[in-house]
């Protein structure tokens, strides 16, 4: 990662703008212990409390990394209730990142975040359509075949 | 060329967290 994705310009001012960014050795006591790391690059998303919400294990390119970054943030407002801060990153990941591995996994997330913030299951039956339609090989597409019999 | 700036204690990256209102990239790296 150091030798590839973070000098990477994008990267860079992504992590910049976007998070606080801290590193640690990967045996780093007590927090080593604390986030069980066994391998590293552990890149893991926190909030401001020190929660973690995400975590990638192993090298991501700097075109995956931006996206698979949104996807953390998104996940730390998911589960903080805050569907609409959780809706606008996820939305960025869809329509800027359509090819990236992060982006089924926003389209599945988006679905959720747009029943529990409204209580209409249209946008879960909306995230299986495009699961299936345009990524309908990944896991995300099989997480939410349950919601194709929504009426 | 920039670099990304990282903050090397875990202490230091939640005030600014909490300050700046943002999430925490927290990176377990091994330098060899």
């Amino acid at each position: 990662m150091g030798a590839v994705t973070y000098p990477d310009a994008n990267v860079t001012e992504f992590v910049n703008n976007r998070m606080i960014p801290v590193r640690l050795l990967s045996d780093a006591q007590p927090y080593a212990k604390d986030f069980n790391i066994k391998w590293t690059p552990s890149i893991i998303t926190l909030d401001e409390s020190g929660t973690e919400h995400h975590r990638i294990v192993g090298f991501l390119p700097p075109e995956e990394f931006i996206p698979a970054m949104m996807l953390g943030i998104a996940k730390v407002n998911f589960d903080l209730d805050r569907f609409n801060e959780a809706l606008t990153e996820l939305e960025k990941i869809i329509a800027e990142y359509p090819k990236s591995k992060a982006t089924p996994e926003a389209i599945y997330l988006q679905g959720v975040s747009g029943y529990k913030s409204t209580k209409d299951p249209k946008p879960l039956k909306a995230a299986y359509e495009k699961l299936h339609a345009e990524y309908p090989d990944s896991e995300w597409a099989a997480r939410a075949l349950p919601y194709r019999l929504i009426s | 060329m920039a670099e990304i700036k990282w903050e090397k204690e875990m202490d230091a990256a939640l005030a600014r967290a909490k300050a700046e209102k943002k999430p925490i990239l927290l990176d377990f790296f091994n330098p060899n």
